[in-house]
């Protein structure tokens, strides 16, 4: 489904990603981990057109997407939760959900956000930005389901968020892999990555490091210890 | 309730708009009638501005450009054309949007200060050629026309040169543009500007074309500024460049600001009380313009959405809506999105 081959990016004479490759394949949660700082989040920029790529490509079901203007990728299929969720603080709850529509909500398309994130029904007319943490969460995925994607790409969803509610966000993530989405998770939470992932990359100054399953990865602390500096 | 007073406020404004030529005569204010219909049109103009700054966040100082476009394209029209009424009013129309498609399509490249510089430098550019061309645009003393009739059938004639006709002429189309500009604003389109107002990277990442919505808002604000320089032209009869100024931009900003900028009547109140103001200080204190200075200051600290904003803002407090009850203490928005934003780049102040 996702394909990323050999990527390379820099920021100014800084290379930030030194050939990146890796594999989203259909229905699977693939994690993409590492220490703050190793290219996690422009790995995702790369990918959703933000950040220009000097080499390397990917693509989604076949198509190149280090071409095309960032606001095409959405159109393929691609949804995208930035670090810090990336609502818009002074919209309504309403406005934030359906701004990418090309025409009003249909009823079961405000059906679909609803019966997944019922707290949103009850904010719909209150700014984003006075929402809590887990419900700007929430609102930032919501809002990228409206659009339909085949693959859903997060980027530290649970940063920030109430312990008691990462485990809502896990589970919420599950059903909407389960619901046919594919996703590719940026995390730092060893233990949702674990709970949740099927295949693990590791990072680490720009490149993959290592690739396993989660299983694999738990019964391997040196490799953990040494890439993520701490203990699972 | 909130909705119903603003409704109840709209109807009884428009009621005084419609009544006002009979109105104003009778209570001994002749001449106002005049003043409302320049306030009508300048409001237009102040839509103009607030549908870049407003609803997309882009501060254009060059607005007179489209504003002059438009009204020398009426003048020009009627008198080196030999236009009618409305070819020529289309012509002026065509000239100030063909303008705003090209300026627009450089200017949107760039942001904030910079589009800022841009459109500044546009209207110099064409308010110096307007100077210059003088077989054109008559230079220094401009064009001037005298007017066709707007509609001849046998022996009747319509014209404005009726004063009342030409008041009512400029009330409905103003009324049609502002009734086009809710419709904008309420569409999913006008959604979308919003987006690329608060933040576009974040706009392009649910599939908004940002470049494509600020260079048709431009074109779109370049018709408003466009249509108010054309009424203007057929009020007073007459373009000049002076029009063209960026000073006119300015003026069209500060009205912006005061009244409340993205709402949608917030520019009308701004113009009305500021050539109201202007109209009745300047007899009096001919340095009238740095009361109007402080009252900009002031709103921009004590008020930044304006007189709209804050009429809003009174409202909410007098009748509040059950679901702003409910969410009550919500944190300050820009503190929340402060520190939800760490790592990717937020636009614009």
């Amino acid at each position: 489904m996702l394909e990323v081959r050999d990527l390379h990016s820099s920021y100014g004479k800084v290379e930030v990603l030194r050939g990146v490759s890796l594999d989203v394949g259909d229905g699977e949660i693939v994690g993409l981990l590492g220490r703050n700082g190793v290219g996690k989040t422009t790995t995702l920029k790369a990918i959703m057109g933000l950040v220009r790529t000097s080499a390397g490509r990917a693509t989604f079901d076949g198509v190149d997407l280090t071409g095309i203007a960032a606001h095409k990728v959405p159109g393929r299929g691609i949804g995208y939760v930035p670090q810090g969720r990336g609502i818009f603080p002074n919209l309504t709850v309403e406005e934030n959900l359906f701004l990418g529509l090309r025409s009003d909500p249909s009823a079961p398309q405000r059906a679909a956000v609803f019966d997944r994130f019922p707290q949103l029904q009850q904010r719909l007319s209150q700014k984003g930005g006075t929402l809590s943490g887990g419900e700007q969460q929430q609102l930032a995925i919501a809002r990228c389901l409206v659009m339909q994607p085949k693959l859903l790409i997060l980027d530290e969803p649970t940063e920030g968020i109430m312990p008691i509610l990462i485990k809502k966000i896990r589970s919420e993530i599950r059903k909407i892999n389960n619901s046919g989405v594919s996703i590719l998770l940026v995390e730092q939470n060893l233990i949702t990555a674990f709970k949740i992932c099927s295949v693990i990359y590791l990072m680490e100054k720009g490149s993959i490091v290592h690739r396993s399953s989660a299983a694999e990865l738990k019964s391997r602390p040196d490799v953990i210890h040494r890439y993520l500096g701490m203990a699972a | 309730m909130k909705e119903r007073i603003n409704r109840t406020v709209l109807l009884v404004v428009l009621a005084f708009l419609v009544a006002a030529p009979w109105v104003l005569p009778a209570i001994g204010f002749d001449y106002w009638l005049d003043i409302l219909a320049e306030i009508i049109i300048w409001s237009l103009f102040a839509a103009s501005v607030n549908l870049l700054f407003g609803y997309v966040g882009l501060l254009s100082f060059g607005q007179a450009l489209f504003f002059g476009m438009g009204m020398f394209g009426v003048a020009i029209g009627i008198a080196k054309l030999g236009l009618g009424f409305w070819p020529a009013l289309g012509f002026g129309m065509t000239v100030a949007i063909g303008t705003a498609a090209v300026a627009g399509a450089l200017a949107v490249r760039l942001t904030w200060h910079y589009f800022a510089i841009i459109t500044v430098v546009f209207s110099l550019i064409f308010y110096f050629l307007a100077l210059s061309a003088k077989p054109l645009t008559g230079g220094d003393d401009g064009t001037s026309f005298s007017m066709p009739a707007m509609l001849e059938a046998g022996g009747f004639e319509l014209s404005l040169t009726d004063p009342t006709v030409q008041y009512f002429f400029i009330l409905s189309v103003a009324a049609a543009a502002y009734f086009l500009k809710y419709l904008i604003v309420k569409s999913p389109f006008g959604m979308a500007l919003m987006a690329v107002r608060e933040n576009d990277v974040r706009a392009s990442l649910i599939g908004l074309n940002v470049y494509f919505l600020r260079w048709i808002t431009f074109v779109i604000a370049g018709g408003f500024a466009g249509l108010a320089g054309c009424l203007f032209a057929l009020f007073g009869r007459y373009a000049s460049a002076t029009y063209m100024f960026y000073h006119v931009s300015g003026e069209g900003v500060v009205w912006t600001i005061i009244g409340g900028a993205g709402t949608l009547f917030g520019p009308a109140v701004g113009t009305a009380l500021l050539i109201v103001v202007r109209e009745e200080l300047s007899n009096i204190w001919e340095h009238y313009p740095i009361l109007v200075g402080l009252v900009v200051i002031l709103t921009v600290i004590f008020a930044p959405k304006g007189l709209m904003g804050f009429w809003n803002a009174l409202l909410d407090r007098l009748a509040p809506a059950p679901a702003d009850r409910a969410s009550g203490g919500g944190r300050p928005n820009g503190a929340v999105d402060a520190a939800a934003v760490p790592a990717e780049r937020r636009t614009g102040p």
